[in-house]
């Protein structure tokens, strides 16, 4: 028998009897994958407004609403909340607490209570940052790249940002380090790594990034606080520094950082297309290893954002001929996904219908991105909309995007309710148009010219401006209408079962929906690949008690 | 786990050899500017620190047959190593104008 | 968890039993951890290492004479005290897993003398350091005043003092480490059939070593061929 919350606590220190004490003390991953989720989409709206707030200023040349210093604070701390608090955490901690453990039969990660003690240390970086908005001069103004030396040198709370980021960086260390112990110790018996779901994958890819990258970034924040107390000159030209070294470092990071966001999207994409197109995954092994090799040239790349900064010209070189790699695995997979949908039998269900939106957007973020990997485009592009228009365009029309296909998907895994299929549908097409409208005139501002982080602007800019700003309206009141339509599946929607999709991954075959404490009832033998269909039909079939196949 | 099969005084008289070694080494590091590869003082140093270093982890870190981190840790240096190639090798290699540079030739910077 | 573990059995079509590898009482599990742990140290100071050689490449002939003014005497007592240390932890780990917890407890209070004798001998360095106006925001390491020394030359001290700062702060943390080790021993949560936590630790303190295995050639003996000598 599995045990219930009523029998056991499950908690880091003592057994509270309250509730709340319950949940916030609590080691059961599913728990705290659900209280990260919470807090990441409280941190999700408050940057979604701040970016409002800067359509709003854009939406007219000349100043509206907010002056230029305060504009610098905003993209900030958009920047900041959003990459550090929201999207490089965010699949990982979500789905890979929620559900990675699920998928492989395990109890629980390696670690809990360290995923206990990481949840709070993640608490605390955010506490930390939003601390940065209120002391002082506020929140940073440099850009969420923290630039030296004007990082050193502006009068913001420049070091508390980088301390938030140093402890969200530790956070992400250790969720990553209990992932791979986890994936390497606690998969059921008879599941080699070539039998593991693709969403295991793609986290098993993300945590060696999360693992190995993240020390660069932390080691370079700290040097970065020792030379703003210290006066070391290590990145301060005026000391002798070299500024490129700072951008270097950074990028040594934040370049896998993108690969360690988009991955487990990936993963979620390599789930949802194979369980509605009723088929078996094209290619598994090829998209397993493209996983692990976007992982492995992710590393290479990184100074394709030096191109601009002074970076010698051999090096410029290198790293333009390095950074086409990243998109052989990425295409491969593309193509597999395709591949996988060819003479399916597709059922166009919400999580297939966003999975299927961000081929298109993706694909456009994806090759913009390979046109200024060319050196002599991108010193015309360099911080131009341009490119702030591709990295949105893979990042919240790649991982978001994907994000929200997951959070569809697993809806059902996770509350044991069904959310109205029309309205959710609805939802995705009002964000798929915002979305577009939203960023795509951004490409075409970029490419005449309009300079990133500016709060102002010529007037032949504006009509882009303007068509950005309806975009970006349109785009936030789909995404609360589905927010909205979230709320009413949990406290309204139909119960929905163990297994609403048909799907064939472990997580879909728990003996109760949510899924109890400890998972499943009893650890499955695993002699079989992940997605096995038979005429549109999934070939494995468990008996719920003793967990043995009966097919 | 590995705890009834433990030869007691095999296994301290491992340690004792692995300090001898270390002890003769760390003597080498302070003999060999004046001793040998004078030239290349920087280069004798390194790879003296990584014999040391080869030492430790095989026999004081007990990583000698555990196949798992062994690759690990090549997967890490590799790393690390990739980052000094390109940033030193490459880039740093070919620092564009330097007699111009303030960092590497401003007034009080000799 | 009060409740004796007991591993879960799976079984598979023909009937075999296989056993589930469980969280709890992974040895191994927990050592593969703490490597991965390590590893993020080594990429911790890799980075540091790469700005150190960096300026080194900017600045050799100034590194040279940097390093040629340090203490190499002091240097390399603690090289031996830590070198010596890793013996008394390592003897001590042997001692748990052979059941001489006594042994193994003394061995651990050996460690933390070394590495207290390591801080104190590190102290004396630094106070000489400062005195002969070598330190961070002091004297020759400030900008533009008649004493500043060369850029390569004050890159290569405030390198210094970060890196062997670091390392220093690592040395406390493992002698916290190691009195809680004592602690957990004394509770008996730590014994000769559940020593990973010992082993753990012994492993930290052997990374703290190895970091220090190249921070002193590199700061201390690469100018050691110099013409200009020690002090």
């Amino acid at each position: 028998m599995s045990k219930t919350y009523f029998d056991e606590t499950h908690c880091a220190i003592g057994h509270p009897k309250s509730t709340f004490m319950q949940w916030m003390l609590t080691v059961d991953h599913k728990r705290i994958g659900l209280m990260y989720a919470a807090v990441m989409f409280t941190f999700f709206f408050v940057a979604v407004f701040t970016a409002l707030l800067m359509r709003f200023e854009l939406f007219a040349p000349g100043q509206q609403f907010i002056d230029g210093p305060t504009f610098n604070q905003a993209f900030t701390l958009h920047g900041v909340i959003m990459i550090f608090l929201f999207i490089i955490p965010g699949i990982p901690a979500i789905f890979g607490n929620i559900v990675m453990p699920l998928m492989i039969g395990a109890k629980d990660v390696s670690f809990p209570r360290l995923n206990w003690a990481t949840f709070w240390l993640y608490i605390l970086g955010c506490c930390v940052a939003l601390a940065s908005l209120f002391i002082g001069e506020g929140v940073a103004d440099t850009g969420w790249t923290f630039y030296a030396p004007y990082s050193l040198n502006t009068d913001t709370n420049v070091i508390m940002a980088l301390t938030a980021a140093f402890i969200l960086g530790f956070a992400s260390i250790l969720t990553g380090l209990n992932f791979l112990v986890t994936i390497h110790r606690l998969r059921a018996p008879g599941m080699t790594f070539f039998k593991m779901p693709l969403f295991v994958w793609g986290i098993y890819a993300t945590a060696w990034i999360q693992l190995l990258a993240t020390p660069v970034i932390g080691i370079t924040l700290i040097l970065a606080v020792m030379e703003k107390y210290f006066g070391i000159g290590i990145f301060d030209p005026s000391k002798g520094g070299d500024p490129v070294l700072f951008q270097h470092l950074f990028w040594i990071y934040s370049h896998p950082a993108v690969y360690l966001m988009i991955l487990p999207a990936f993963g979620i994409m390599s789930e949802i297309i194979p369980t509605f197109s009723r088929k078996e995954i094209f290619g598994y092994r090829t998209i397993a290893l493209s996983s692990a090799s976007i992982a492995g040239i992710g590393y290479l790349v990184w100074g394709h954002h030096l191109y601009t900064s002074g970076m010698s010209d051999v090096a410029k070189s290198v790293f333009s001929f390095l950074t086409f790699f990243v998109a052989i695995p990425t295409g491969v997979k593309f193509y597999d996904w395709i591949a996988t949908m060819y003479q399916g039998k597709i059922v166009l269900s919400t999580p297939m219908i966003w999975g299927l939106g961000t081929i298109i957007t993706f694909a456009i973020g994806g090759i913009t991105g390979i046109t200024i990997t060319m050196i002599g485009v991108d010193i015309h592009l360099q911080d131009t909309y341009y490119s702030v228009a591709h990295f949105h365009y893979a990042i919240l029309g790649g991982v978001v995007f994907l994000m929200f296909a997951g959070m569809h998907y697993w809806f059902p895994l996770i509350t044991g309710k069904m959310y109205k299929e029309t309205h959710a549908k609805a939802a995705f097409y009002i964000q798929f148009v915002g979305f577009n409208l939203l960023w795509f005139p951004m490409f075409i501002a970029g490419w005449y010219g309009m300079p990133r982080r500016y709060f102002d602007y010529l007037p032949e800019f504006q009509i882009y401006h303007q068509v950005s700003f309806y975009g970006a309206l349109i785009f936030v009141s789909g995404l609360i209408y589905m927010f909205w339509t979230f709320y009413r599946g949990w406290t309204k929607g139909e119960p929905s079962g163990t297994n609403p999709w048909n799907a064939t991954t472990l997580e879909w075959h728990m003996p109760s929906s949510p899924p109890p404490l400890e998972n499943h009832s009893k650890v499955p033998y695993v002699d079989f690949n992940p997605y096995e269909y038979h005429h549109g039909e999934p070939v494995v079939k468990f008996n719920y008690e003793t967990m043995q196949r009966i097919d | 786990m590995d705890t009834n099969t433990i030869d007691y005084k095999k296994e301290r008289a491992g340690y004792y050899k692995v300090l001898i070694g270390l002890l003769l080494l760390t003597a080498v590091t302070f003999i060999q500017p004046h001793l040998f590869m004078t030239e290349s003082n920087f280069l004798a140093q390194m790879l003296i620190a990584v014999l040391k270093a080869w030492m430790i982890l095989m026999y004081y870190m007990h990583l000698k047959g555990e196949k798992l981190i062994i690759w690990m840790v090549w997967f890490a240096l590799s790393i690390v190593l990739v980052f000094f190639i390109i940033v030193i090798g490459i880039d740093v290699a070919n620092f564009n104008n330097a007699a111009g540079s303030y960092i590497t030739s401003a007034p009080n910077a000799n | 968890m009060s409740h004796e573990y007991v591993p879960e059995i799976a079984t598979d079509r023909e009937g075999n039993e296989h056993v589930v590898q469980g969280w709890q009482g992974d040895f191994y599990g927990g050592k593969l951890g703490f490597w991965m742990f390590m590893l993020t140290e080594v990429l911790m100071f890799g980075a540091m290492f790469l700005v150190l050689a960096y300026y080194n490449t900017l600045h050799p002939q100034d590194f040279i004479d940097a390093s040629a003014s340090l203490n190499r005497w002091l240097g390399g007592t603690n090289t031996v005290i830590l070198l010596v240390s890793a013996l008394t932890m390592g003897l001590g780990l042997l001692k748990m897993r052979v059941g001489d917890v006594k042994g193994a407890k003394l061995m651990i209070w050996a460690t933390i003398l070394l590495a207290a004798v390591f801080l104190i001998i590190k102290g004396f360095e630094w106070t000489a350091e400062y005195n002969h106006g070598i330190f961070l925001m002091h004297d020759k390491l400030l900008v533009g005043t008649e004493n500043s020394l060369p850029f390569g030359q004050k890159l290569f001290f405030g390198m210094y003092f970060t890196m062997t700062g670091l390392h220093g702060f690592h040395i406390i943390i493992g002698i916290g480490l190691m009195l809680w080790l004592l602690k957990r021993i004394n509770a008996g949560k730590v014994s000769q059939d559940h020593h990973i936590l010992y082993w753990n630790i012994a492993l930290y303190w052997d990374i703290v070593h190895l970091i220090w295995v190249f921070v002193f050639p590199y700061f201390y003996m690469i100018g050691a061929g110099g013409v200009t000598g020690g002090h």
